[in-house]
C-alpha cells in the first residue's frame, strides 16, 4: 500500500485504463477444511459496473466465496485482483471492497452516523471528509433523518439502508452483499429488491451479490453465476442461462416450478438431429449443437419447462403425452396441473412424485382426475447427455432489449 | 473468532505461539509448583535448608504418608466429604424446587423473593456470623458437623435457585402446556418433565457448588472447634500453626486439600465453566 | 380432606415446594443479617445477657484507629483487585485459539480458581517465606534479598492482595473466555473491512460486546475485595499489629476473640452498608446506562 494513496480512492484516472482493467478478478480460487474442498478451480472475471448474482443450493459455496473475496475467509491457492491490484495477501480493510451482511452488523453502540462514517475514521480521514461522505450516502438512502439515532431504534429495512450507507461512504471499488434481503418479510423485501436495483443503476458501481432466492438473481443480475458444490456451473445473463442452461443442474435450478425430466433413450442420430424415446412419450425429434452427438443406445435426461406444455386436445402435428390430471393449483394469473402419466414418469422433481407439472398461463377449466392430453414443441426441449453433464440440444435465440449497466 | 485465529499452515508462527503461552503458563503455576516440589523435599533436605538444591532425597511416599498418619488430616478430609456431599444434594433439591415455583408461577411476589435470593448472596459472611453461631449454639450444634451443612445449604440456595430458575425459564412453554392437558399434578411436571431436562443444569451446578462448599474456610473456622469435626480447610490452617517450619508437610497437606476439587474440575471441566457462565452470562 | 386439597392443590403445591429452601434461606440467611443489626446496638459477649447501648458501639469505633487501618486496607484491596479484569481478559485474549491442546491449557490457567482459598494462602506464604521462598529466590538469582513481606507493616496488604488477585484474575478470565466466544462474527467481520485492526478493533468492535461481561466481572471482583477474610486469617492473621487487617477480619477477631459481640456486629454493619451502598450506586449506574441505549 503506498503512501500516496489509499485503496478507497486507488480509481483509475484515464478512460482506457479503465476500460482495459477488470474490477473482480479470481484466478483459480481454491479453499480446502482439511479433506473438505469448499471451492474447486474458481475462475471469474468481473468488468466495472456489473451486478453479478452468486446463486446456488445451501452449501456450494456462494457465501464462502464471497467472503474470500472479501478477505475474511483465507484461500488454499489462487489469486484475487481487485481494480487491476492483487489482493490475495490484503487485509479486508485494504482490498476496496466493503459488505453488507446477513444480518447487517451494525455498531450497536455507535449512532448511524457514526456506524456508517467508521471505516473512513479507521482510515485517518479529516473530519470534514467523513462528515460530507456521510452526508452523500445518507441523502442516497434516505435516511438523513436518523443519522443521530442507534441502531437498535430503528426498522429492519432502515437498519438494511444504514448497512447499505456504510459501504457506500467508503467509496469501494466493489460492494459485496451476503444475502442482505434474507431477514426480511416477503413484502419488504420485493421492495428492497427494486431498490437496490436502483441503486446499481444511480451509482453504476460493480456489485458481487450472494443469495439462494433465484427471483432475486433473475430480478437483479446483469449476469448471474450458479454454483454447485463449490465449483462454478456457469455463468451468463439471466435469460441466457434460463433459456440455454449449460447443464442438468442449472436446468433444474433457474425456474419456478421446476423442469421437468425424463429418462430417454437416444433411438438414432442423423445429421444434426436426434430421435429420442421414453416409454409414454411419443417419440420426437431435437436438434443437436454443432460438435456433440450422443450415440443410438446411449441413456439421455429430456428437459421440457411446465409453461412450455400444451394441453392438446386433438392436436396431432405435436408429441403427445397422455395422462390423468391428479391435482390443480389455481392461482388467479395462472393455473398448474400435476399430471400422472403413466409410464412416462418426471425424476427428480419439485413435488416429490413422477408427476408432469405443466402451468397453464390462464384459468383453465380442467378438473382433478380428468384425463389429459399434452403436446410438446421439439424446440422448447432441452436434451442432456453425459450423466446431465451437457445440454446436446442446440442453443435457443433470446429475443430482449436489456442493456448492460455501466458501461461507458 | 477472536483474536485471529493462527493459520494452520504458518508453522513457525503457531510453534512461537505455543511456546509465548507455555511460558506464561509456568509462570503462572510458579507459586504451585513450588509448592508440589516442596512437597517431595525430605525432612532431613529442611533441616539442613536445601530446599531448592538438588534433592538427597525424594520423599513423596514418607511426606504424603506422614499427613495421614501424624496429623488429623485423614479425618479432616472425611469430614469434608461428610460435609459437602449431603450439603450439595441439599442445595440442588431445594433449588430446583424453589426454582421451579419462581420460573413457572406468576403471582405476586414472586420477583421481590427472587431478588432476596440473588442479593442474599452478596451479604458478606460476616454479617451472619454472630446470629448463626448464636443459632447453633442454641440448637445443641454448634461444633458439629451438621451446623456446617444447615448453613451450607442455606446460603447455596440462593445462588443456585437464581441459577436453577434461569435455567428452567428457559424451557418452552409448550411442555408444560402439554403436561397440564395431560392432567398432570404441579409436582408430577416437576418430577417427569423438569428434572430430566435440568440434568445439565444439574451437572454444571454439582461441581460448583462441591468447589465452593468443600474450599469454604470462614464457616468452618467459627462452627467447629474439635478436630473430629472440621473440614481439611480449617485443618490445615491449624496444621500451619503446628508444624511452623515443616514446609515439606505443610506443602503435603496443601496439596492433599487442593486435589478434590482439582480433580473434580478436571473431570467435569466443561460443565464447570459452563456453570460458571450460565448463570452469569446468560442473566 | 382430599377434596380440600384437590380444590387448592393449584396453588397450594408449589407453595410447599418453595418453602423449605425458602424458609431455611430467610431464617438462617436473611434473619441472621437483620439480627446482626440488632445486636450492634448491645454490649455482649456472648453468654451473658445483652446491655442496650445504642450507638454506642458505632461511637466507639468511629475513635478506634484500627477501623481506619481496616478501612484504608479495604481500599487497597478493592482499587488492587480492579487490575483482575483487564488481566483476566488480557490472558483470555492470549488463549482464544482453536490450537490442538488449547484446552488443556485453558484449563491449567484455571486451576487457581479451584484451589482453596486456604491452600492458595498457604502457596503465597511460603512464596513469600524469606530465606527460602520463591520470592526469596528469585530475588538471589539479581544478587539482593528479598523483602520480609508478610512482616512488613506498610508492604503485607499489597502482599497478601496479590496472593488474592491469582484465584480473581483466573474467574475474570473464565467470564471473558464465555464472553469471547459469543462475539458476534458478523460484527468482527464488518471491523475488519471498515479497517480496524488491533486495538482499534478492540476498542471500538470487541470490548463494547463485552460490556455485560464487564459489568459482572467487575461487580464480582467488587464484591469479592470488600469481603475478604480468608487469605488475611490464614496468612497474617491481621498482622503484623493489625496492619493488614480489613473490615471483615477486625469484626472476626473482635468478636471470637475478644468476645465483644456487639462490637463486632457493629464492624459488620458498616461493613453491610459499605457494600450495598456500592452495589446499589452501581446497578443504578448500569441500568441508566442500558436506558441511554449503551
Amino acid at each position: 500500500m503506498t503512501a500516496a494513496s489509499s485503496p478507497i480512492h486507488a480509481k483509475p484516472r484515464n478512460q482506457n485504463e479503465r476500460n482495459a482493467m477488470k474490477s473482480l478478478e479470481l484466478h483459480r480460487i481454491e479453499k480446502s477444511y482439511g479433506a473438505y474442498h469448499a471451492l474447486r478451480g474458481i475462475d471469474l472475471s468481473v468488468e466495472e459496473g456489473e451486478f453479478i448474482v452468486m446463486v446456488g443450493p445451501s452449501g456450494c459455496g456462494k457465501s464462502t466465496l464471497l467472503k474470500t473475496i472479501a478477505g475474511l475467509e483465507t484461500i488454499s491457492s489462487g489469486q484475487i485482483l481487485i481494480s487491476g491490484r492483487n489482493v490475495t495477501k490484503e487485509e479486508p480493510g485494504d482490498r476496496g471492497i466493503a459488505m453488507v451482511f446477513q444480518s447487517y452488523a451494525l455498531y450497536p453502540h455507535m449512532t448511524v452516523a457514526e456506524n456508517m462514517g467508521f471505516g473512513l475514521r479507521m482510515a485517518k480521514r479529516p473530519k470534514e471528509e467523513i462528515d460530507a461522505a456521510v452526508a452523500r450516502a445518507a441523502k442516497i438512502l434516505r435516511i438523513t433523518d436518523q443519522l443521530d439515532k442507534r441502531p437498535k431504534q430503528l426498522s429492519g429495512g432502515q437498519r438494511q439502508r444504514v448497512a447499505i450507507g456504510r459501504a457506500i461512504t467508503r467509496s469501494p471499488d466493489v460492494f459485496l452483499f451476503d444475502e442482505p434481503l434474507s431477514n426480511l418479510d416477503a413484502a419488504l423485501r420485493t421492495q428492497m429488491r427494486v431498490e437496490l436495483s436502483g441503486l446499481h443503476a444511480e451509482l453504476g458501481a460493480t456489485m458481487i451479490y450472494v443469495t439462494h432466492d433465484q427471483v432475486e438473481a433473475m430480478t437483479m443480475a446483469s449476469r448471474i453465476v450458479v454454483l454447485n458444490r463449490g465449483a462454478i456451473e456457469q455463468v451468463g445473463s439471466p435469460l441466457d442461462l434460463y433459456r440455454n442452461p449449460a447443464n442438468l443442474f442449472v436446468a433444474g435450478f433457474l425456474g419456478a416450478p421446476r423442469m421437468n425430466f425424463f429418462d430417454v433413450t437416444v433411438d438414432s442420430v442423423s445429421g444434426a438431429t436426434a430421435a429420442i424415446s421414453a416409454p409414454g412419450l411419443a417419440p420426437m425429434t431435437v436438434s443437436l449443437a454443432d460438435g456433440v452427438a450422443p450415440k443410438p443406445g446411449d441413456r439421455a435426461t429430456l428437459g421440457i419447462r411446465p409453461e412450455n406444455i400444451r394441453l392438446s386436445p386433438d392436436d396431432t402435428t405435436r408429441a403427445a403425452i397422455s395422462g390423468k390430471v391428479r391435482l390443480v393449483e389455481h392461482l388467479g394469473r395462472e393455473t398448474i396441473l400435476y399430471v400422472d402419466a403413466g409410464a412416462l414418469q418426471c425424476v427428480s422433481s419439485e413435488s416429490g412424485t413422477g408427476n408432469v407439472t405443466v402451468q397453464i398461463g390462464q384459468v383453465t377449466p380442467t378438473a382433478a382426475d380428468a384425463p389429459v392430453s399434452l403436446s410438446i414443441d421439439p424446440h422448447d426441449a432441452y436434451l442432456f447427455a453425459g450423466d446431465g453433464q451437457r445440454t446436446v440440444t442446440v442453443r435457443k435465440t433470446i429475443h430482449t432489449n436489456r442493456t448492460k449497466v455501466g458501461t461507458i | 473468532m477472536y483474536p485471529r485465529p493462527v493459520p494452520e499452515t504458518a508453522h513457525a508462527s503457531r510453534r512461537l505461539y505455543m511456546t509465548l503461552v507455555g511460558a506464561i503458563l509456568i509462570i503462572w503455576l510458579a507459586p504451585l509448583f513450588a509448592v508440589i516440589l516442596t512437597s517431595f523435599r525430605s525432612m532431613a533436605d529442611v533441616m539442613s535448608g536445601n530446599l531448592w538444591g538438588w534433592p538427597t532425597e525424594i520423599a513423596v511416599v514418607e511426606n504424603y504418608t506422614a499427613v495421614f498418619t501424624q496429623t488429623p488430616m485423614a479425618g479432616y478430609f472425611l469430614n469434608s466429604l461428610v460435609i459437602t456431599i449431603p450439603s450439595v444434594i441439599g442445595v440442588l433439591s431445594l433449588s430446583t424446587l424453589a426454582g421451579f415455583v419462581l420460573a413457572r408461577y406468576r403471582f405476586p411476589g414472586n420477583m421481590l423473593i427472587f431478588a432476596l435470593f440473588v442479593g442474599g448472596n452478596f451479604l458478606p459472611h460476616q454479617i451472619m456470623m454472630i446470629p448463626v453461631r448464636d443459632l447453633m449454639v442454641r440448637l445443641n450444634l454448634y461444633d458439629t458437623t451438621t451446623a456446617l451443612i444447615i448453613f451450607h445449604v442455606a446460603f447455596q440456595t440462593g445462588f443456585a435457585t437464581l441459577f436453577m430458575r434461569n435455567f428452567i425459564a428457559a424451557l418452552p412453554d409448550e411442555l408444560f402446556q402439554a403436561a397440564r392437558a395431560e392432567g398432570a399434578t404441579p409436582f408430577q411436571t416437576l418430577i417427569h418433565v423438569v428434572v430430566p431436562l435440568v440434568r445439565p443444569a444439574l451437572a454444571a451446578l454439582a461441581i460448583l457448588l462441591f468447589t465452593f462448599i468443600w474450599n469454604d474456610y470462614f464457616w468452618a473456622v467459627v462452627l467447629t472447634v474439635s478436630d473430629n469435626v472440621k473440614p481439611v480447610t480449617a485443618g490445615l490452617a491449624n496444621l500451619r500453626g503446628e508444624w511452623v517450619s515443616a514446609w515439606n508437610l505443610i506443602s503435603a497437606g496443601t496439596i492433599i486439600v487442593a486435589v478434590p476439587p482439582v480433580v473434580m474440575f478436571f473431570l467435569m471441566q466443561k460443565h464447570f465453566i459452563a456453570g460458571l457462565t450460565m448463570g452469569a452470562v446468560k442473566g | 380432606m382430599t377434596s380440600l386439597w384437590r380444590r387448592h392443590r393449584w396453588w397450594l403445591t408449589p407453595t410447599l415446594l418453595i418453602l423449605p429452601g425458602a424458609i431455611l434461606f430467610a431464617v438462617v440467611i436473611l434473619a441472621s443479617s437483620v439480627q446482626s443489626l440488632w445486636i450492634s446496638l448491645h454490649d455482649w459477649d456472648g453468654f451473658g445477657p445483652m446491655i442496650w447501648i445504642g450507638l454506642g458501639n458505632y461511637r466507639e469505633l468511629i475513635n478506634d484507629p484500627q477501623f481506619y487501618v481496616s478501612l484504608k486496607n479495604n481500599l487497597i484491596w478493592l482499587v488492587m483487585f480492579m487490575l483482575a479484569p483487564p488481566i483476566g481478559l488480557a490472558i483470555a485474549l492470549l488463549v482464544n485459539q482453536k490450537i490442538k491442546g488449547m484446552r488443556v491449557v485453558k484449563s491449567m490457567f484455571f486451576i487457581p480458581l479451584v484451589l482453596a482459598s486456604v491452600a492458595v494462602g498457604v502457596v503465597f506464604t511460603w512464596v513469600y517465606t524469606p530465606e527460602f521462598g520463591l520470592l526469596a529466590l528469585i530475588f538471589r538469582a539479581f544478587g539482593a534479598n528479598a523483602p520480609a513481606l508478610l512482616s512488613d507493616e506498610h508492604l503485607v496488604t499489597f502482599a497478601i492482595v496479590i496472593a488474592a488477585l491469582w484465584p480473581q484474575i483466573a474467574f475474570c478470565m473464565v467470564l471473558y473466555l464465555a464472553g469471547l466466544n459469543n462475539l458476534s462474527e458478523e460484527l468482527v467481520g464488518a471491523g475488519r473491512v471498515d479497517g480496524a485492526r488491533g486495538w482499534n478493533m478492540l476498542r471500538h468492535i470487541v470490548l463494547p460486546q463485552l460490556t455485560q461481561v464487564t459489568f459482572i466481572a467487575i461487580a464480582v471482583t467488587v464484591v469479592g475485595a470488600l469481603r475478604s477474610f480468608d487469605m488475611i486469617s490464614v496468612m497474617t492473621r491481621g498482622g503484623p499489629f493489625g496492619s493488614s487487617s480489613v473490615l471483615a477480619y477486625q469484626m472476626f477477631e473482635q468478636s471470637i476473640f475478644s468476645y465483644r459481640f456487639g462490637y463486632g456486629a457493629a464492624i459488620a454493619s458498616v461493613l453491610f452498608v459499605i457494600m450495598a451502598v456500592f452495589i446499589t450506586w452501581y446497578l443504578t449506574r448500569i441500568i441508566r446506562a442500558e436506558e441511554r441505549g449503551a
